[in-house]
């Protein structure tokens, strides 16, 4: 009991530490902030990322299901209804961010059912990225064993090649401020147990999530063996994102950056039943071609044609 | 000549049509052909790009607390296709990125670890984790039952190849037996029939049929007999004998036949009864 105890003050002890920036002082009037902000120089930058998730009416039942996992795990992330996808989204959506006191956002947005598009954007100034999804999988189809606590703030990991063009550097920027979970957020809990990998393979931007799980009596002393037996289990979610557009503005503006190799889904599709299509034209060709090919080398006349008529 | 004069026109009609079409189809090629390779008049506008980095990232000397990021150096090549190396390249990012990490926070000198006896919601439920260990079990279980079968299988296998061992070492006695008894034969025609110590050919048929299976369906078994022989183990001798008169399966004629005895058994008539 009197160990537990001990532990408990411990913890106090590191939250107190967490929360270690000075608070402003209160007053009668609110809170008096303007002469406390300037004395400490180390606390001037504090995040305030909040990011708003919706989705799209109609969207999928399983990319609906994605989108609760990206809530799940983004606890500085404000839920709202859905929105009908048309023309004057950006700025019913932009709306709504301001409403919400939101600073950036990520829009699912489900077209036809199976195509999946994600925005990400910065809400008043800009940039946004529109993304094409694949590959999804949600955390309750996947059936993995890692677990870790609701809240907990995420190492983020990018491959090397974020930073080697403009536009994967912009991105980089966007992912760690929109997936990255405030310090000191009131809902976060000051432990660490996963990590979020964002590799770029095949120009795509690819998604994983996993529990970094210690042994348990090892916590003490993870300076010595405790790093090496540290393992990794995975979470989920899983999705692999595919930059089409980045735009100056919060759904709009300038377009600065367009992927040259992007097809959309509805172009792929239209290609294969094409393919598909032309069947039947290939068959016709083969047979005209025989035909052909008959007609230019007629058989010569068989001399022993009329031997057994007689 | 005539018909095949038509025969031609109609292919010439054919073959123009066709080539119509071939060459619409050549048109959708084309098409479709550029998408494959990055087209060209994509707007690149890097300046702007980078402009908007400066706008929206975050002062420099930002503490790294804030940040928590770690950039790991990727293996130069990987195989998009390649689940596995995909994975593992993920993997390892993950794992590389985590040492760095704790190493960062360790030399901050916080605990960053969740203390063992610290109970919160976690991402996933308690439902569901359930569900991914029975998921896990049945998996297991599958696994386990596919191998069982496996074994099962090669044991038949092996019994058969007995059981045929066995068949074949049958019919090589049997045959022994048989050119024994020719021999044995030979010898006596050939000795005259004399009486001597060839008399006896050293078979011993009392022992059984060596070779012979036995022509009993059931053997060990009366032939009245319902309970299928298991009569004998029983314990209660009535109830035996009942389950044996009137119990499940078995010839219940073999019952109403008379036998030698039966017909000369008059124990059960009443005789004085019907004079009465």
């Amino acid at each position: 009991m009197g160990k537990k105890r001990k532990q408990a003050e411990v913890q106090e002890v590191v939250k107190k530490d967490d929360t270690a920036p000075p608070r402003p002082k209160r007053t009668l009037l609110g809170w008096k902030d303007g002469a406390v902000v300037k004395k400490s120089d180390s606390a001037v930058f504090r995040n305030k990322e909040k990011v708003l998730v919706t989705c799209s009416r109609r969207i999928n039942s399983r990319y609906r299901h994605l989108m609760m996992d990206v809530v799940s795990l983004l606890p500085h992330c404000k839920k709202d209804s859905k929105v009908e996808s048309k023309e004057t989204k950006g700025a019913t959506l932009n709306e709504i961010v301001e409403l919400r006191n939101c600073s950036s956002i990520l829009f699912f947005e489900c077209r036809k059912q199976k195509d999946l598009y994600l925005w990400m954007a910065k809400s008043p100034g800009g940039p946004s990225a529109k993304f094409l999804v694949n590959a999804v999988h949600t955390m309750e189809e996947l059936k993995l064993t890692g677990n870790h606590l609701k809240g907990s703030r995420p190492i983020l990991t990018f491959s090397s090649n974020f930073d080697e063009e403009p536009h994967w550097k912009l991105l980089k920027e966007l992912i760690m401020q929109t997936f990255g979970t405030p310090k000191d957020h009131g809902k976060a809990k000051p432990f660490h147990d996963h990590v979020f990998v964002f590799s770029i393979v095949d120009r795509h931007i690819w998604f994983r999530n996993y529990q970094i799980s210690v042994p348990h009596n090892e916590i003490d002393k993870v300076d010595r063996g405790g790093l090496d037996k540290m393992t990794l289990v995975e979470v989920g979610p899983r999705f692999c994102l595919n930059p089409i557009k980045i735009f100056g503005g919060s759904f709009g503006g300038p377009t600065l950056y367009e992927n040259p190799l992007y097809i959309s889904p509805n172009l792929e599709r239209a290609q294969l039943k094409r393919e598909k299509a032309t069947k039947y034209v290939k068959k016709v060709k083969a047979k005209t071609r025989r035909k052909m090919h008959v007609m230019e080398n007629p058989l010569e006349p068989d001399e022993f044609a009329d031997l057994w008529k007689e | 000549m005539g018909a095949f004069k038509k025969d031609k026109t109609m292919d010439e009609d054919d073959l123009s049509d066709v080539e119509e079409e071939l060459e619409s189809k050549s048109d959708s090629e084309q098409e479709l052909v550029p998408l494959k390779e990055p087209s060209k008049d994509v707007v690149y506008n890097e300046d702007g790009l980078l402009e908007k980095l400066e706008d929206i990232a975050w002062p420099e000397n930002v503490d790294w607390m804030h940040k928590l990021t770690i950039d790991h150096e990727q293996a130069a090549d990987i195989d998009v296709e390649d689940d596995l190396a995909r994975e593992m390249a993920f993997y390892t990012q993950a794992l590389d990125g985590t040492r760095k990490a704790f190493a960062n926070l360790q030399s901050i000198g916080l605990p960053f670890l969740r203390p063992p006896d610290y109970y919160a919601e976690m991402v996933k439920s308690d439902t569901h984790m359930l569900k991914v260990k029975s998921k896990l079990l049945v998996e297991k279980k599958k696994i386990e039952e596919a191998e069982e079968r496996k074994k099962a299988r090669e044991a038949k296998k092996i019994a058969k190849e007995v059981q045929a061992q066995k068949n074949k070492e049958r019919a090589k006695r049997k045959k022994e037996d048989i050119e024994s008894v020719k021999k044995w034969r030979k010898q006596r025609q050939q000795s005259g029939f004399a009486k001597g110590k060839d008399e006896d050919p050293g078979f011993n048929f009392d022992e059984g049929n060596s070779f012979e299976r036995s022509k009993k369906k059931r053997p060990g078994v009366a032939p009245g007999d319902r309970s299928g022989g298991f009569k004998k183990q029983g314990w209660n001798k009535k109830r035996d004998h009942r389950e044996s008169k009137f119990g499940h399966g078995g010839r219940k004629g073999m019952k109403k036949q008379n036998t030698a005895e039966s017909t000369n058994d008059f124990k059960n008539f009443n005789k004085g009864e019907r004079k009465k």
